[in-house]
């Protein structure tokens, strides 16, 4: 009986799993075109340009792992090698940070960030610290051209 | 400084490999290196548990748990000594049938309650309780179901299982330990029983093959030896699945004994009357 709930399961989480993954890479290649021309930078000085005030400009992403990732990575665990089924994870993560930091400072009227950093959280649930979602945020510096007195 | 501002190749941070073929392959490894594992472990351990001493296994037995079963004088089996008695006698003579080796003793215990169940465990006690022993017919069935209690004491099938359990318990725990991960124990167990299962339906069947050569041997023939299998049947018509049960398949039990009871047949014992609460047919 429990091997039945677990194949169960298993395919639920496979299904709605694949059908979230594509969905959303399609939303974030579509985006990624559209604000292609905001520019972003990680070093730390911007290039020389005209002047311009600088604010904090944020975005993050929460995604969550299901069931058929779970089972995929812990299997690799087992054995070693890389984790296919948390590549895409992590990069769709990544890859939304960015882009709702780009969001941000397109709110604010810029279109230079520079100083882009990226920082990554696992948030797991219970004691066998089994990672539950990823969080990606992405933070920079975006320059804002100053209003012409 | 000039900068420019490319398109970013797409697929780069991840692999093009569908999650579903990585996914088996990896299934088919842990799995297929459990089965081999769990399969090498029960050989080796059931060859060397069979080497402890009976005399062993009785002491184990008797340190264990059998507290209230005090067949010299315990209370509680005062009132079915003459159940006790005839279930005892019948042991005995196939005992003698079986060819028992001499340091191994039969020690029959009934047990009073609804269950239709009868096993045999650690140090030669066979339970057998009265919801199974009213559902049997006739003596000829009794004798198959207490044969093949015997035949597994013979094969020193209780101490084989515990040992296997044991070892495999212990060798998984060394090598899982406390695992990074739920999951994989899970599958890993799964595995596990499943091949746990296919060495017990090979033990079962190896005693339904000792006892029919028993009965046999004591009454001369083979007929009533299936009684015990359509009871079954009947108790039962929606069975598990071979591959998650204990006992082979009861049609496939039943066939093979007809297999053999095709050659003799002969009039069947009935049982003492006003035993079991039973009226015999």
């Amino acid at each position: 009986m429990d091997i039945i709930i677990f194949l169960v399961l298993l395919s639920v989480g496979y299904v709605f799993g694949r059908l979230a993954e594509s969905r959303h890479f399609n939303s974030i290649r579509e985006r990624e075109a559209r604000y292609q021309k905001i520019l972003c930078f990680s070093e730390r000085l911007p290039p020389p340009g005209p002047p311009a005030d600088t604010v904090l400009v944020s975005g993050s992403a929460v995604i969550a792992v299901d069931y058929f990732k779970m089972i995929a990575a812990s299997l690799r665990n087992l054995i070693g090698g890389r984790v296919h089924a948390f590549e895409t994870l992590v990069e769709r993560a990544r890859r939304e940070a960015i882009l709702r930091m780009k969001e941000d400072a397109i709110r604010r009227g810029a279109s230079l960030i520079v100083n882009v950093k990226l920082e990554t959280a696992s948030i797991t649930k219970g004691r066998k610290q089994q990672a539950h979602c990823v969080e990606v945020y992405a933070y920079g510096t975006a320059m804002v051209p100053a209003e012409k007195v | 400084m000039s900068y420019q501002n490319p398109q970013i190749p797409d697929g780069v941070n991840y692999s093009q490999d569908h999650p579903l073929k990585d996914f088996f392959l990896m299934l088919l490894v842990v799995a297929g290196s459990t089965a081999a594992l769990v399969a090498l472990l029960f050989m080796l351990s059931g060859y060397l548990v069979s080497f402890i001493p009976f005399s062993t296994e009785v002491a184990l037995a008797d340190s264990l748990v059998f507290a209230e079963d005090n067949t010299e004088g315990g209370d509680v089996n005062q009132a079915h000594l003459p159940e006790q008695k005839y279930l005892q006698q019948l042991a005995a003579q196939l005992a003698v049938a079986q060819q028992l080796p001499d340091d191994m003793s039969i020690t029959v215990h009934y047990v009073d309650d609804d269950t239709v169940n009868a096993f045999a465990t650690l140090g030669g006690h066979i339970y057998m309780h009265r919801g199974l022993l009213e559902k049997l017919p006739h003596e000829n069935a009794l004798a198959m179901v207490m044969a093949h209690e015997i035949a597994h004491i013979k094969h020193r099938d209780p101490i084989i299982a515990a040992g296997r359990g044991f070892t495999i318990i212990l060798a998984l725990g060394s090598i899982l330990g406390m695992g990074n991960s739920d999951f994989s124990q899970q599958i890993v167990s799964h595995t596990t029983s499943l091949t746990s299962l296919a060495f017990s339906r090979d033990q079962e069947q190896q005693a339904d093959a000792e006892a029919a050569d028993t009965l046999m041997q004591h009454y001369g023939h083979l007929s009533g030896s299936a009684a015990l299998f359509e009871i079954l049947q009947q108790e039962s018509p929606v069975e598990l699945p071979e591959f998650l049960s204990s006992h082979p398949v009861t049609n496939e039990r039943l066939q093979r004994l007809n297999e053999l009871s095709r050659l003799q047949s002969g009039a069947v014992t009935p049982l003492p009357t006003a035993l079991f609460g039973v009226s015999s047919q």
